[in-house]
């Protein structure tokens, strides 16, 4: 099953990525596919074989539209430095856009991303209106840490399969520990993508992701980030608000569209 | 000595006393008043930068009335109906508190330990708010500051539990009140029993 599909349900990599060149922590934009492509509405929810990751969807997934080929943007907000190498559904040079700072281990950021996600995705991202940039920001319970390394770097391995696994977190939250994190990983990514989830562990373990995550750290805490989730709201390249908490839908379109 | 409503007739005394305050129509509406206000300051607290961000934004006045009012409890869905429910009981506790607190000074000047109580309350209340609201980040940071391991933390109600406390705060300011009001009269009727 695949998470994204085009119009004629064919599997793409919708994700904007950053791939790897020289080394783990070297962090380079993925080359894009063809513009051909770009600015395709893309509709999951479709049943496919090969390409992306295999990860297996649901329906939060199947209401996802992806654009390929995000914009490099630059916004004058701390909460936007090096933007342009996160994970991103939709186009960063939409009208709006959301800059989230999540943990796996938070409760309020399962909630958002049960309740309000969807429809951002299905409401927001799929009509072109807004994307979404997801920065990882693990302050709530310890295993949010190593919870996060392997986010980035599964997500450099395949950006599909990185939305699955961070689902996968929110969606099993109260299993998830310190001690079993790396290895309930590992097991999500074998079974169900086609990325070598050992390999993501033994990278989280030898730290390589960790320039990454602070560069997310970072970024909260400059921009003033006092826990999670937290959202920051830009209309036409200018910064409009910040939200806390796992808000109403509501909030974020008609900040963005209102 | 500091009391404690440990028996049944303490809390009755509360009731009593709660009841002959807001059943005065002045005091009902300061009650409900004080109810909406505590409750809009908890919700608000959570997000002062969307609240001003919002007045100013370039939105329709339909929209931006809708995104305030989604910061509610049981309008919005930033909180689970228990932490609502709790927010709300905590925001009509206050409330009464407050009418009871105005009335007491009012009537019979009032104690500084008893209008200290109250807003302790308050702030617990609110605490209580922005932490549920931000997934007991808030505590963390304090727990870390006192030396506390996080990995020993576990709080099932996600940070409601500083709400908690706080409606046990309230309902001692309340019974102090009702204690200190003791031997008068409201509305013509005894407030004891």
């Amino acid at each position: 099953m695949c998470l994204v599909c085009d119009e004629g349900g064919n599997p793409a990599k919708e994700f904007e990525g950053r791939g790897q060149q020289g080394g783990m922590n070297e962090r380079t934009r993925r080359g894009f596919l063809s513009s051909a492509v770009a600015g395709a509405a893309v509709t999951a929810g479709c049943l496919g074989s090969g390409g992306g990751s295999g990860a297996g969807g649901d329906d939060t997934d199947t209401a996802t539209v992806i654009q390929e080929g995000s914009s490099d943007v630059s916004f004058d907000h701390p909460s936007a430095t090096g933007i342009n190498d996160q994970p991103t559904l939709g186009d960063r040079g939409r009208q709006g856009v959301i800059v989230a700072f999540e943990d796996p281990s938070c409760p309020t950021c399962r909630r958002f991303n049960q309740n309000t996600l969807p429809r951002i995705r299905s409401d927001l991202v799929a009509t072109g209106d807004a994307a979404y940039v997801l920065r990882g920001y693990p302050v709530v319970y310890p295993w949010g840490e190593p919870a996060s390394h392997a986010l980035e770097a599964t997500f450099d391995r395949d950006p599909a399969a990185m939305w699955a696994l961070k689902r996968h977190y929110f969606d099993q939250q109260g299993q998830f520990s310190m001690d079993n994190v790396l290895d309930r990983t590992a097991t999500f990514l074998n079974g169900n993508t086609e990325v070598d989830g050992d390999a993501v562990v033994a990278d989280v373990e030898s730290d390589a992701y960790a320039d990454a995550v602070q560069v997310d750290l970072d970024a909260g805490e400059a921009a003033g980030a006092s826990g999670t989730p937290t959202f920051y709201l830009f209309r036409d390249g200018e910064y409009q608000t910040t939200v806390s908490g796992a808000q109403d839908y509501t909030v974020f379109e008609n900040v963005l569209t209102g | 000595m500091v009391r404690l409503p440990t028996r049944s007739a303490d809390w009755r005394l509360m009731g009593r006393t709660a009841r002959l305050v807001v059943t005065i129509p002045a005091y009902a509406v300061v009650a409900l008043l004080g109810a909406l206000l505590a409750l809009s300051v908890f919700v608000a607290s959570l997000n002062v930068t969307l609240v001003v961000d919002t007045l100013s934004l370039p939105i329709g006045t339909t929209a931006k009335v809708e995104t305030l009012l989604s910061l509610y409890p049981f309008v919005g869905a930033a909180y689970t109906p228990i932490q609502g429910g709790l927010l709300v009981v905590v925001a009509l506790a206050l409330g009464v508190n407050v009418a009871m607190l105005a009335y007491h000074f009012r009537e019979n000047g009032l104690s500084l330990q008893q209008g200290g109580t109250s807003a302790v309350g308050a702030v617990l209340g609110a605490l209580g708010a922005g932490c549920a609201a931000c997934g007991s980040a808030i505590l963390l940071g304090v727990l870390s500051l006192l030396g506390i391991s996080t990995s020993l933390l576990w709080l099932p109600l996600d940070g409601l539990e500083f709400a908690l406390v706080a409606l046990v705060v309230v309902f001692l300011s309340t019974y102090w009140l009702a204690d200190g009001m003791r031997g008068g009269e409201i509305n013509g009727c005894p407030v004891d029993l």
